[in-house]
């Protein structure tokens, strides 16, 4: 760095050049990364997780699922997730603070649906899928949440990723 | 190869440490994206700081997966983006010697003595070709004494760790490190010079 002034290596540039050595002496497996990556998911999977494949917005402009929602917004908006077997459509409604969940699961199979804040952790609310396949948090909470779906017959619980009440 | 770029914390806005940072905001946010960036951008980094406590390749990788694991366990406690390099480096360094502490229980006396920190015979640096500078620098710090030479690598692996990790690595006061450190870099210096790679 300093071959043009001809002023000593500072101690930071003389440790940089000792770490860049040793990253070519000694580089790391081609796979770390991806080691690491696949031992995350084997990790993190206590659930698996449903997928997103509808989401219709019936309040005023163009909205994120994942965005923050004014506290005093008021609407209806729904959204669809796939699981392994079954489909779950969720309505929302908001009004003010108050907000209301319903969903239908199909085809209709007895599971247990727990709904839960992301970030205020601990307050889990619990609902009964109904034989018609219909279930239904009355009061829900605020801001991002995520829904767990536990069948009968035991298996990995199916969640949602994080959505915005 | 791990070409992360290599610069001092704070002082470029391209800083490995700033990229991991973003990327660190990115997944607490939601994206996870940001988590898959963060491992391909740090785990070469892991990979350095936990070699350098002395660890076998195997146990390393091993260590490296760990680390990240622990993460994605206590990333509520994180509260500063710009802290997560350090973050992990230390609790990489930290999990390394646990599973050196493991491994040295596991092992001969005299392999334990050799093995500590000395370049062993699967990493593949006996093959690998270095330009012109790099081979100086490698020559010049073989000529240093063997602590020189550990200190050296524990402490230009990842964000520069703090004394009192690298005293704990190598059984030194932590009051002693700084002038250790201090006299290593001079010797490597010297060295340098000596050979005539630098002004």
């Amino acid at each position: 760095m300093n071959e043009t002034t001809g002023a000593p290596r500072s101690d930071e540039e003389l440790l940089d050049a000792v770490a860049k050595l040793w990253e070519r002496l000694d580089p790391p497996p081609d796979d770390l990364a991806d080691g690491v990556l696949a031992r995350l998911a084997a990790q993190d999977l206590e659930y698996e997780l449903l997928t997103l494949v509808e989401s219709d917005e019936a309040l005023a402009g163009v909205r994120s699922t994942t965005m923050l929602r004014a506290p005093d917004e008021t609407g209806t908006w729904s959204l669809e997730y796939l699981g392994p077997g079954f489909r779950v459509q969720l309505r929302i409604s908001r009004r003010g603070r108050q907000a209301r969940l319903d969903g239908w699961v199909s085809p209709p199979q007895p599971m247990t649906v727990m709904l839960s804040s992301v970030l205020r952790k601990g307050g889990v609310l619990e609902a009964q899928v109904s034989d018609s396949g219909r279930f239904e948090f009355p009061v829900a909470p605020a801001g991002a949440c995520r829904m767990t779906f536990v069948t009968e017959s035991g298996g990995r619980p199916q969640a949602t990723p994080p959505f915005w009440i | 190869m791990s070409e992360v770029p290599r610069a001092s914390a704070g002082t470029n806005p391209a800083s490995p440490w700033d990229a991991a940072a973003a990327a660190f905001t990115r997944w607490r946010d939601g994206d996870d994206e940001g988590l898959n960036d963060l491992v391909r951008l740090l785990s070469p980094v892991l990979w350095q700081v936990v070699r350098a406590t002395g660890l076998d390749r195997e146990r390393a990788e091993d260590v490296v997966q760990t680390t990240w694991i622990s993460l994605v366990d206590h990333a509520d406690s994180i509260t500063s983006p710009q802290g997560i390099s350090a973050w992990l480096c230390t609790s990489a360094r930290r999990e390394a010697w646990r599973a050196g502490r493991l491994a040295n229980r596991e092992r001969p006396v005299e392999d334990e003595l050799l093995a500590h920190g000395l370049p062993d015979s699967e990493s593949p640096e006996h093959q690998v070709l270095l330009n012109d500078e790099a081979q100086l620098v490698r020559e010049c710090l073989d000529r240093l004494p063997e602590r020189c030479q550990k200190l050296l690598r524990i402490v230009a692996a990842g964000p520069r760790p703090n004394y009192t990790d690298v005293a704990k690595t190598l059984g030194m006061p932590v009051g002693s490190i700084g002038p250790t450190r201090g006299r290593c870099l001079d010797k490597l210096r010297q060295e340098l010079t000596l050979a005539g790679g630098l002004p």
